[in-house]
């Protein structure tokens, strides 16, 4: 091993933007005409989509058959070219790994690259999320030339670690996470190492997915290979090695080009994460994006420092990555997904907070930390792009995860471990224009799905009692956002499964309005111990409760010792027949709920997407509630002295501000907050009597 | 010349005021944080996010030793211009601090297509 020491290379992940264009890549540029260029990009990427597609139809893991996948196609020195994804932190991410490898592998003699190789690799500090992602690539070789890479990055259920699902909430340091593996050879002269994958299946709970998992990456890499020899022995290796580099290129200066666009100024957004992994406790993520001229800075100071000791810590290259999100599907949604478009992007980490961490602390809730970023991020662009590009504006979709993960022995004796889809059944936020969409899917991975019901209890130990839209579950405005999906399980066909939760927002809103929008509801667990359901439908009866709010409302027939609990739970068993009830969220509203038409009221109230209350008390319709017939003469007087009422609750600013900034959340809150309310400023020390 | 920033907030730029969009009322200048030209008021958690679960930790609201809502309104109109979630006694924040010289500058450059 030669170029660094064992361990982790602290330079290579800072390369997140283009490599500098090569000789070669350069003498190409002159060749490539407009027209060429335009068949190129649309070639390649339907080599990627096809690449993506058939991924998930070979993986095994939950994310992988709904589409939590980013296939890719990247440049000889490690950059992203071509991608087909809804999950841009992967697509952005996935060429740390490959970065690493040109460094250090392809020329090592103990390694070396070569037709037929493949690279595995699931280390966060170079795939920048977590443990559970994990990827595949490998190098693609023209008459012994190194031409490229194309390779999937997916997130596999299961990584090893304290606790099942790829997520270990109790872990106190990253040895406590699981599987690591910075990218190994995993492969050579077209054939996986079958002691290599021994030795991965040993490592995590759950070995079928694991290896099928690892060979459905291959398999469609070795797919996308072919493909790419095609157009080369069509087009010339020159003419492809340059187009790949250009457009990279092209998405950088298109990117510079949209942005110049959008008015200048600092747009500020902190954000408040309420769990530490297994109990509540405040941090601060702190997000400021300076826009100047065709450029834009995210600036993290003022974030709480790192958690010590819990998993609640992220990363600079997951920020960088979940970042992406927003740009490659909102701000930038028209152009390439490709690192091109950080030629437009700086950022500065202070050193050693909770989104930079260093040494051996944990990231296993990473995720959480990075989606609690991006919303920040969401809301900051909004505020940006409303002057300029108003459409682009949108209040946050929901982001609090909320969902089952667990362990333990399928029906037929197999073992599992993963989370349940239903994390791609969340609502997105409102708009300008319109309401969220109900059940959109996840805004880091817009082209998933969250499989249908009796293909998850195919071969996982539930029953779905209900999964359908939840009344109570998006946040009201003007534009309300969308439903999320609330969904009742009961451990079926096995002695029990140890199962818990994920997520945050069970204290503090994850999910924001935008411009006068409110947050989408908390999410938290409910269980119930011995639950007399399995019994009732045994003798014949309906599953009931039927939808999540039935499960908090009175007349819920359901009986056994029941438990509420902070949505970030960690597993504990649940014997057969046992329920659990989840709420994926839905999005943040936008606007004035003031200002939402009387009829749209009605119409969710028909659909059962809102409750009467909420007609009543926050968008103050006069109605009748059976025929649902709006008055709206008294409801628009009646709106205007609600109106007036507002204005004579509220205070000058000034005024309020004096009272307001006396208020502190109690210490117990503030144990890993940093000094409060500016972690950035260090508390004044204290003053020794006498 | 009045220049949309947000659903409920323009800038004039002849008198770089902050305005509401909707009653067009003066709220402060645009240099400063368009919320201190608004009238604040702490809603209770509970109007917005009814609890569903009575007395109980958790419920279909936030807690109130993490969790605050304010709503800041236009003076004139009463429109709800914008709201924030806040940990008690956290600073208010500054979401949108233009550079209104660049600004300016953007709307007094004719513009590529002719108009005026």
């Amino acid at each position: 091993m030669s170029g660094f020491s064992y361990g982790r290379d602290h330079e290579v992940v800072q390369r997140m933007r283009p490599e500098p264009m090569t000789a070669d890549e350069e003498r190409a540029q002159a060749a490539i005409g407009d027209l060429e260029f335009g068949i190129f990009r649309h070639k390649m990427h339907m080599i990627a989509l096809e690449g993506k597609e058939t991924t998930m139809k070979l993986g095994a893991s939950t994310a992988m058959r709904w589409g939590d996948v980013a296939f890719g196609i990247f440049t000889a020195p490690g950059d992203l070219a071509v991608c087909a994804t809804g999950i841009y932190h992967h697509a952005v991410l996935g060429q740390i790994p490959l970065k690493y490898v040109v460094r250090h592998w392809v020329n090592e003699p103990s390694v070396g690259a070569r037709e037929g190789d493949a690279f595995f690799y699931n280390d966060p500090f170079y795939g920048g999320v977590h443990n559970a992602d994990m990827g595949l690539a490998i190098p693609v070789f023209h008459d012994g030339r190194l031409v490229c890479f194309v390779g999937a990055a997916v997130h596999t259920g299961e990584c090893g670690g304290a606790e099942p699902g790829g997520t270990s909430p109790h872990a106190r340091t990253q040895y406590e996470e699981g599987l690591r593996v910075p990218p190994i050879k995993i492969g050579e002269d077209f054939q996986l190492k079958e002691d290599l994958l021994n030795m991965l299946a040993t490592m995590t709970r759950d070995p079928r997915t694991m290896i099928l998992d690892i060979k459905a990456r291959l398999a469609a890499a070795r797919i996308a290979e072919r493909r790419i020899k095609d157009l080369i022995a069509a087009q010339g290796v020159e003419f492809f090695i340059g187009a790949l580099r250009r457009v990279l290129t092209v998405t950088g200066a298109a990117a510079r080009r949209r942005i110049a666009q959008l008015n200048d100024g600092i747009y500020r957004q902190p954000r408040f994460m309420d769990t530490v992994g297994t109990g509540p406790g405040l941090t601060r993520i702190h997000l400021a994006v300076i826009k100047q001229g065709d450029r834009i800075t995210l600036d993290l100071s003022g974030t709480s420092p790192m958690v010590a000791g819990k998993p609640v810590n992220s990363f600079f290259q997951g920020i960088i990555g979940l970042a992406m999100v927003y740009f490659c599907g909102w701000l930038f949604h028209d152009l390439p997904a490709n690192n091109g478009l950080l030629e437009a992007v700086d950022w500065r980490f202070p050193d050693d907070c909770m989104v930079n961490a260093h040494g051996e602390v944990s990231t296993s809730m990473a995720p959480v930390v990075q989606v609690c970023f991006t919303q920040g991020m969401f809301l900051c662009g909004s505020r940006m792009t409303y002057g300029g590009i108003p459409s682009h504006a949108v209040a946050a979709w929901f982001s609090g995860f909320a969902i089952p993960v667990y362990g333990g022995f399928n029906q037929f004796g197999d073992p599992i471990a993963d989370i349940s889809p239903e994390i791609n059944a969340t609502g997105s936020g409102a708009r300008p224009d319109m309401d969220g969409v109900d059940v959109a899917g996840a805004f880091f991975a817009t082209l998933s799905d969250c499989s249908d019901v009796e293909s998850t209890e195919a071969d996982r130990p539930f029953l779905y009692t209900f999964r359908n839209f939840g009344q109570r579950s998006y946040g009201h405005g003007r534009f309300r956002g969308g439903a999320g999906a609330g969904f009742g399980l009961m451990v079926h066909g096995v002695p029990g499964l140890a199962l818990g939760g994920m997520g945050a927002g069970s204290r503090f809103p994850m999910t924001l309005g935008l411009f006068g929008g409110y947050a989408g509801p908390p999410t938290f667990l409910r269980y119930v111990e011995g639950s007399n359901l399995r019994a009732a439908m045994a003798a014949g009866g309906t599953p009931r409760p039927r939808r999540l709010d039935e499960v908090y409302e009175p007349g819920n027939p359901e009986q056994g010792r029941v438990g509420l609990h902070d949505i970030a739970m960690g597993v504990r068993p649940f014997p057969a027949g046992d329920t659990l009830y989840f709420g994926v969220g839905g999005g943040g509203g936008y606007g004035d709920a003031l200002e939402r038409e009387p009829q749209a009221v009605m119409r969710d109230l028909r659909d059962g997407r809102m409750t009467h209350q909420a007609a009543r008390e926050i968008y103050q319709v006069v109605y009748d509630p059976d025929s649902l017939r709006v008055d709206e003469a008294a409801t628009a007087r009646w709106r205007q002295a609600v109106r007036a009422e507002r204005l004579r609750q509220s205070r000058p600013f000034r005024e309020f501000q004096r009272d307001w900034q006396r208020l502190r959340p109690p210490e117990p809150a503030l144990v890993h907050y940093g000094s409060y309310p500016d972690p950035a400023v260090p508390a004044l020390p204290a003053v020794a009597n006498g | 010349m009045k220049v949309r920033i947000t659903e409920y907030l323009d800038i004039d730029l002849a008198t770089e005021q902050w305005c509401c969009n909707r009653c067009g009322r003066a709220l402060v200048g645009a240099r400063e944080n368009y919320k201190h030209g608004c009238l604040v008021r702490e809603r209770p958690l509970e109007e917005v996010h009814p609890p569903v679960v009575d007395g109980g930790e958790f419920s279909f609201c936030f807690d109130p030793d993490y969790c605050r809502l304010l709503e800041f309104c236009c003076p004139g109109c009463g429109v709800l211009i914008e709201n924030e979630y806040l940990p008690p006694g956290h600073p208010i924040t500054h979401d949108i601090e233009l550079d209104i010289d660049a600004l300016q500058r953007r709307y007094a450059a004719p513009r590529r297509d002719g108009a005026a």
